[in-house]
């Protein structure tokens, strides 16, 4: 005989839930009554952000060279250096959020997420370990590059500096990347070595003399942003900006998005709690909430139109048709 | 009537007086299952009147068939044996076909080029060399697997290196460890019993004295001593027993030693004799040899099965036997036998194989979209790529600049994007499906197994699952094909009645219960009362016409038989109990109410039988016995009685006997018999003609020398003795019948009322006569007053067609005025064995299937077990209704085989029918639980879970896709390597195994107690490929929401890809686990165990992955969850996915209600009843 358990009969214990039209209406009415509220103040959140954006690849090309705007980039006799003027549309509050925005650039592309060597960051002693970093592996003489691979090779070396009349605007350029990034990821003795030596030069140039987990701009740059068009962080500025200052920013403009289209922006930005100015979360929330009130709505007028007894053995197939069998 | 053209030669028979008659012709039963091919049925259908009942068990197998055609799907059996096998158990030995067995000389025995094999036996599938590479190649059979390996090598290529190497065969390598181990644990289990199997020790003779030796040292030839109750430890022929006349028992069988061995010492044996037998065989019922004794005249002794003792059966009631081995090890009967049970794929499986396909189809579609894509964008692209940071195309290191660098033209691009499309997507087709299925099928089986409601307590028998591919399949049987005999009824045949000299003595009135007064002799199994007047007639007839055939009636009982008392030593000194040893049922039955009448059966020895007369002590000579076969149908003994007459005693089936019987010797009796007969069984008694006829010394003697010389004949003796036996069997005195009880088993009636309910229509196939049949049917309410009964019955083609074009026109009139009036009058079909042949022989199965797929009920009778088979087939051929045949004989296995499921009834008649069954029980009426409940949960549960191991596995893979479209369509994921490899077998695998084995739909007592419920299988409602599509909208809804809503959220910002990966792998695990808990429906504290484990221990995967400073998504799911950002969108993705889920259910649940939604309200309302009046529940338990 086997031996009787709960268990063994498939009798555990269970809860049996069933969804009864007043369990329906409850949860759309409760799903609106939290995403409608949600979705308003993440809306006001978003609207709080002030955000000014400035295109500037196309615009800091001189006039002559529109044309030919590779040329210009890649002519290192050519000046680099560009003005551009910003006017604050709202006040400011600090900190204010300098960030680089690339568009049209695959940081996700599978070649350049790939061609990367982790392992050689955070160790001096791993310096040769270069695998995974084709094509920017080593030298043309076969030195080991540190950091290796496309992604450190393609280093986005634009600079910005503000002023605000007269006043220089500092941009604080620390601890902009993750703490952890810094502290386990980019090694405290690692330098770089044989970086941008190549025939063909990527973006930025690293000082030789700074430890890898110091270079914040790259391990803000080895982040690779999950989507084509992405910002990144470029420093933060203490101090408050008012409505109408003009801000002049001078910046050099040397990373090259002429060879495949790119834009490059820069972007000013306060934060919230939600981060930067996007209201397409409020909108959903709003939406879904107010759909799902609706949904309540709907829900109980059918219930109202057609209701159905729960459990009624009448409904069942053979009472409905007792011909059938 | 046709002339018997070539009769199938039956076992051959040497033993003269002793065969069993029951077991040589299970043996044929068997046999003409696996030989059918080879052998050419006649149709010799005697055409008289009513046909008579049968005498055992065993002669259903009266299958004859004009021509050589053979029963469709005979070639469909997977018994294969070879040629040899076949002429060894057909013809008779040929020196070629046979092995020499030399008698206690296993030296000479295994002299090469023989080398038998020794005792050992090794079930086990593998050796710890072999397991890996031998595993792997088993499970490398699997389709499946093959595609992942082909990916994982793939995925070696460097340019198409899409995961690291260690993860691109995690999952492969999982799967396959999950099952390797599985296997190497049961494989190690069968180690281990074939290691105490061979570590016992047998006494074995060495150097002339018996010595222990473990069972794996047997050689063939050595001469083996057995105790009582020590189990054989391989097949051996019997040299000697305790017993003076050779008798041994094993396991119920009779065994002999031949009278020529058992009086030599069995050391002396050594030379002097060889054995001469058959090749190893399966067939377990026959055994063909000649022992060849070289002493001083040169002998030839012929063997048949009844002198062979085979491993595993346990020696009884014998104090010691010793034996020849003949076959050891893996060469025994028994380990012939053990082949696997029958490997089935269920319906569900294939129709998953059709989705497989669409996913398949789906797979190749969306690497198709990335691989053309991907080359419009390198088109676009083209003269960008070379300068542009992210791609990087020359190589100016190792190509002077010349070079590209891993890119080889647009061309190579599309199908270099193809291939990693499909590396990345590839587990679109769910690799753990299968793994889970196996998982879920032992969970299933365990609590099959483990079902309290499932266990006979009477047999001691546990519900077993044989076959672990097809449980699903019993939650949608629309048809059951069931044997009578020991399936509907329990094979305990109770003497009822008798019809004597043409007087009727089945008066209830006049029984009065056995007085055990002053019997000196009590049967073990005595009938509960006798005939009062019968007793009397016995007692003090005296010399009356009327008593003396009474006396010789039951004279006939107690001697034409085959059965073996055994005399037990009962409480009472004085009283002996008798066990009576025999193999078929009705003749223990005969025997026993011989004995108590008066007539008791005490002693049989190989020459002769005593018999207590009426108190007094009688010796009859047994001179011949013609056994059983399906041809005759009838069994005679001749027997030289203690005042000199020889007297021959015949019974057998009535058509047969009347066919025997000299009708002009007294026509009113004959006439007075019939009726009787009919009266019979139309009670439903198994009833059974005895004539007689006593010899003349010169017809004695001339039947005496046929006898003699067919017996040793070396060719054809089976033949022979038929002849022999037909030329004696004529010219009867008709002495009586006999009417015998096969009582119904419990719950029967009910179990077939619950499954006409069900819709499964019951179909019985019984070797019976059709009024037995008939009653049979009605008492266990198969047939109903209301039916309509449709009755085909035979005796030549046309008028079978004609009764088959009337049963059409009928069922038509039927249909036609069913479609008005609501009323339809239910209609059964009545048919028996000859009709079958007709309608198969001429092509007329597509009426007969038009006829019977029309009615409610089915009844088969006089069926052989071929035909058992061909009936089966004609279903499964033509409809696509799900069919499962039970039974419990030799008889049956051929249609256990044909049906989608096969049944076993562990019961009496041996274990042919479970060894061949994917699943066993111990009573018919498990049938209800095990089809209603389990079957339905079965089939619930995996139709489910395969629907949403599609919609899981497709989820993810969708949202793989959307991001693909964003990285230039080039295969990046933004969820990492690692969590692509463990979702399907770590995040999401869990929760939908539980709850394919724990949750239930509905409970047991609601299943049970709507019948109908079970309808919802039959229609596939569970999985169709309607609720496929829905489950595959749902799915590119949710990955719609999980991509989307993250994607626009983070769009221009400083997102990185590790954070939004890790973003989209909780969500994604969160979405499918939502769903279903969302479709869960009875929760226990396991299915939530299961389900909200499964998303803690993702994020805990997830947290272990981000921790890893080398991986470049290193601290992002922290630096992440501390955002409100996160946890808005994981909040919204999971609305916005599960919102049209949600609709949907709540609209399919309130507005278009199924039946097992309503049940399952009935159920919940019932529960909340129940708890507020707990004394109600207990009244309706009592009810259920």
């Amino acid at each position: 005989m086997p031996k009787y358990s709960k268990f063994t009969q498939q009798e555990l214990p269970a809860c049996k839930p069933i969804l009864t039209p007043k369990w329906v209406v409850s949860v759309f009415f409760l799903v609106g009554i939290i995403f409608v509220p949600v979705g308003v103040v993440s809306l006001l959140a978003a609207r709080d952000v002030v955000e000014i954006v400035d295109r500037y690849d196309d615009a800091c090309v001189p006039a002559n060279m529109t044309d030919n705007k590779l040329a210009y980039i890649q002519n290192p006799n050519i000046s680099k250096d560009c003005t551009r003027t910003l006017t604050i549309t709202e006040d400011m509050k600090q900190p204010i959020f300098v960030y680089y925005q690339l568009d049209n650039f695959y940081q996700n592309h599978r070649r350049y997420v790939k061609s990367r060597n982790d392992g050689q960051l955070r160790d001096a002693a791993k310096a040769n370990q270069t695998s995974a970093c084709e094509p920017e592996k080593t030298t043309a003489d076969g030195k080991p590059i540190v950091p290796c691979g496309l992604i450190a090779w393609s280093l986005f070396n634009d600079t910005y500096s503000f002023t605000r009349g007269n006043e220089n605007l500092t941009v604080d350029k620390k601890d902009i990347s993750w703490k952890s990034d810094r502290e386990h990821k980019f090694g405290k003795n690692v330098y770089p070595s044989n970086f941008q030596n190549g025939l063909l030069k990527g973006g930025g140039t690293l000082d030789p003399a700074i430890p890898l987990s110091e270079q914040e701009d790259l391990i803000v740059w080895m982040r690779t942003a999950a989507l084509p068009t992405f910002r990144k962080l470029y420093g933060r500025i203490y101090v408050d900006l008012k409505k109408n200052d003009t801000i002049t920013v001078r910046l050099s403009n040397n990373y090259n998005t002429y060879n495949f289209g790119g834009k490059k922006k820069l972007v000013l930005s306060t934060a919230t709690w939600l981060g930067g100015k996007n209201d397409f979360l409020g909108f959903a929330y709003v939406i879904v909430g107010g759909l799902c009130f609706f949904l309540a709505f709907a829900f109980t007028l059918l219930y109202f139109i057609k209701p159905r007894k729960l459990g009624d053995h009448n409904y069942l197939s053979w009472n409905r048709h007792p011909a059938g069998r | 009537m046709d002339v018997p053209a070539k009769l199938p030669d039956p076992v051959p028979s040497p033993i003269l007086r002793h065969s069993p008659s029951s077991g040589s012709a299970m043996s044929r039963s068997l046999r003409s299952v696996v030989d059918m091919p080879s052998v050419t049925f006649a149709a010799d259908m005697r055409s008289d009147s009513t046909r008579g009942a049968e005498s055992t068990a065993s002669s259903f197998e009266s299958f004859r068939r004009a021509g050589s055609r053979p029963v469709p799907g005979v070639a469909r059996l997977p018994t294969r044996r070879s040629a040899s096998e076949r002429a060894g158990s057909q013809r008779d030995l040929r020196d070629e076909d046979a092995r020499f067995v030399y008698i206690n000389d296993a030296a000479r025995t295994n002299a090469p080029p023989a080398r038998f094999p020794d005792n050992s036996v090794r079930t086990t599938k593998y050796s710890v060399l072999t397991f890996i590479p031998r595993n792997l190649y088993e499970q490398f059979h699997r389709v499946a697997y093959v595609y992942f390996l082909i990916l994982a090598a793939l995925n070696q290529v460097p340019q198409l290196g899409v995961f690291s190497p260690v993860a691109s065969v995690l999952p492969l390598a999982f799967v396959l460890g999950v099952t390797a181990v599985k296997d190497a644990y049961e494989d190690w289990r069968r180690h281990r019993s074939d290691k105490n199997e061979n570590n016992r020790t047998a006494s074995v003779m060495v150097d002339g004295v018996f010595r222990p030796k473990p069972w794996s040292d047997i050689h063939v030839g050595e001469l083996v001593r057995v105790v009582a109750n020590e189990t054989l430890p391989c097949d051996m022929v019997l040299v000697s027993t305790s017993d003076p006349t050779g008798v041994a028992y094993s396991n119920l069988k009779t065994r002999y030693a031949k009278q020529e061995t058992l009086t030599t010492p069995p050391e002396q044996l050594a030379g002097a004799a060889v054995i001469r037998c058959e090749r190893p065989n399966r067939n377990i019922y026959g055994f063909t040899a000649n022992l060849e004794l070289e002493g001083g005249e040169s002998r030839r002794i012929p063997l048949g099965p009844s002198n062979i003792v085979l491993r595993g059966c346990e020696l009884k009631n014998t104090a010691w036997a010793v034996g020849v081995v003949v076959y050891a090890g893996r060469e025994t009967k028994a380990m012939l036998n053990n082949a696997g049970a029958p490997s089935k794929r269920s319906r569900l499986e294939t129709q998953m194989n059709r989705e497989t396909l669409f996913l398949s189809a789906i797979l190749v579609a969306l690497c198709s979209v990335v691989a053309a894509l991907s080359g419009v964008w390198l088109r676009n692209h083209e003269h960008d790529l070379e300068l542009a940071q992210f791609f990087h195309k020359k190589d100016y290191v190792s190509d002077d600049g010349n070079g590209n660098y891993n890119y080889y033209g647009i061309a190579a691009q599309i199908v270099f994007a193809f291939l990693m499309a499909v590396i990345v997507f590839q587990i679109m087709i769910p690799i753990s499906l299968y793994i889970s299925m196996e998982l879920v099928r032992l969970g299933q089986a365990y609590f099959m197994i483990r079902d309290t409601n499932l266990y006979d307590a009477s047999s001691d028998t546990r519900f077993q699952c044989r076959s672990l591919n097809i449980n699903e399949d019993l939650g949608q049987v629309r048809c059951v094909f069931s044997d009578k005999t020991g399936t509907l009824t329990q094979n305990k045949m109770e003497f009822r009645c008798a019809s004597i000299e043409g007087v009727d003595y089945s008066d209830i009135a006049r029984q009065q219960p056995v007085g055990e007064g002053d019997r000196i002799w009590v049967p073990k199994k005595m009938p509960v009362s006798v005939d009062r007047e019968i007793v009397e007639l016995l007692r003090n007839g005296g010399e009356t016409e009327q008593g003396r055939h009474a006396r010789e009636f039951f004279l006939a009982l107690a001697t034409c038989n085959t059965i073996v008392p055994l005399i037990l030593d009962g409480p009472d000194p004085k009283r002996k109990i008798i066990d009576y040893q025999g193999e078929s049922p009705d003749e223990q039955a005969l025997v026993s109410a011989a004995a108590a009448y008066g007539f008791v059966l005490v002693e049989r020895t190989s020459g002769h039988i005593v018999i207590d007369v009426l108190g007094e002590k009688q010796r009859f000579d047994v001179l011949g016995l013609h056994e059983f076969d399906s041809d005759r149908k009838r069994m005679s003994v001749i027997i030289g009685c203690p005042d000199k007459t020889v007297k021959l005693f015949v019974k057998g089936a009535d058509n047969s006997m009347f066919g025997v019987i000299d009708k002009t010797m007294n026509p009113d009796v004959v006439r007075a018999t019939e009726k009787h007969l009919h009266a019979y069984s139309s009670l439903g008694l198994r009833t059974l003609v005895i004539g007689m006829r006593e010899l003349s010394q010169e017809e004695f003697q001339e039947w005496q020398m046929a006898y003699e010389k067919a017996s040793t004949a070396l060719l054809g003796r089976g033949g022979l003795l038929r002849g022999v036996a037909a030329n004696i069997e004529r010219n009867l005195r008709l002495l009586g019948a006999s009417g015998i009880e096969d009582k119904l088993q419990d719950g029967v009636p009910e179990a077939i009322e619950k499954l006409r309910q069900a819709g499964i229509k019951v179909w019985v196939l019984t070797g019976d006569k059709q009024e037995t049949a008939i009653s049979i049917g009605f008492s266990c309410k198969l047939l109903t007053r209301e039916m309509t009964q449709i009755v085909i019955n035979s005796n030549s083609r046309d008028s079978c067609r004609k009764s088959l074009d009337d049963a059409i026109s009928m069922v038509n009139k039927l249909r036609s005025l069913s479609t008005d009036s609501q009323a339809r009058v239910p209609l059964a079909l009545v048919i028996d064995g000859n009709s079958l042949v007709y309608i198969f022989d001429t092509d007329h199965e597509d009426k007969l299937f038009e006829v019977a797929i029309a009615c409610d009920v089915v009844l088969c009778c006089r069926v052989a077990p071929l035909q058992k088979a061909g009936i089966v087939d004609l279903i499964k051929k033509r409809t696509s209704d799900m069919t499962l045949a039970i039974g419990d004989g030799a008889n049956d296995v051929s249609m256990i085989q044909m049906a989608d499921v096969g049944i076993g009834i562990s019961g009496q008649e041996g274990r042919q029918a479970v060894m061949a069954s994917d699943f066993a029980m111990g009573q018919f009426r498990f049938l209800v639980p095990l089809l209603l409940v389990h079957g339905h949960w079965n089939y619930q549960r995996m139709g489910y879970m395969i629907l949403y191991n599609f919609y899981r596995n497709a989820t993810f893979v969708f949202v793989l896709f959307w991001y693909v479209l964003h990285t230039g369509f080039t295969l990046t994921t933004a969820i990492t390597e690692w969590s692509s490899v463990l979702y399907s077998v770590i995040y999401t695998a869990v929760p939908t195994i539980v709850v394919a084995i724990l949750d239930k739909d509905l409970g047991r007592r609601t299943l049970l107690k709507y019948p109908q419920l079970y309808g919802a299988g039959q229609r596939e409602e569970s999985y169709n490929l309607r609720l496929f599509i829905f489950f595959m909208i749902d799915s590119i809804w949710q990955s719609l929401a999980v991509f989307f809503i993250p994607y626009l959220a983070y769009r221009k910002s400083t997102i990185d890809s590790a954070s939004l990966g890790d973003l989209w792998t909780l969500a994604v695990v969160i979405l499918v686990n939502i769903h279903l808990a969302m479709d869960v429906i009875r929760w226990n504290w396991i299915t939530h165990a299961a389900i909200w484990g499964s998303i803690v221990a993702t994020l805990i995967c997830v947290m272990v992955i981000d921790s890893i400073p080398i991986l470049p998504g290193f601290w992002a799911i922290y630096k992440v969850m501390g955002t409100g950002l996160f946890w808005a969108l994981l909040l919204a993705v999971i609305v916005v996915g599960m919102v049209p889920h949600f609709v949907a259910k709540a609209i399919r649940e309130h507005f278009l209600p199924n039946d097992i939604q309503i049940a399952r309200e009935m159920e919940k309302s019932q529960d909340s009843h129940d708890v507020t009046h707990p004394e109600v529940q207990m009244n309706t338990m009592a009810r259920a």
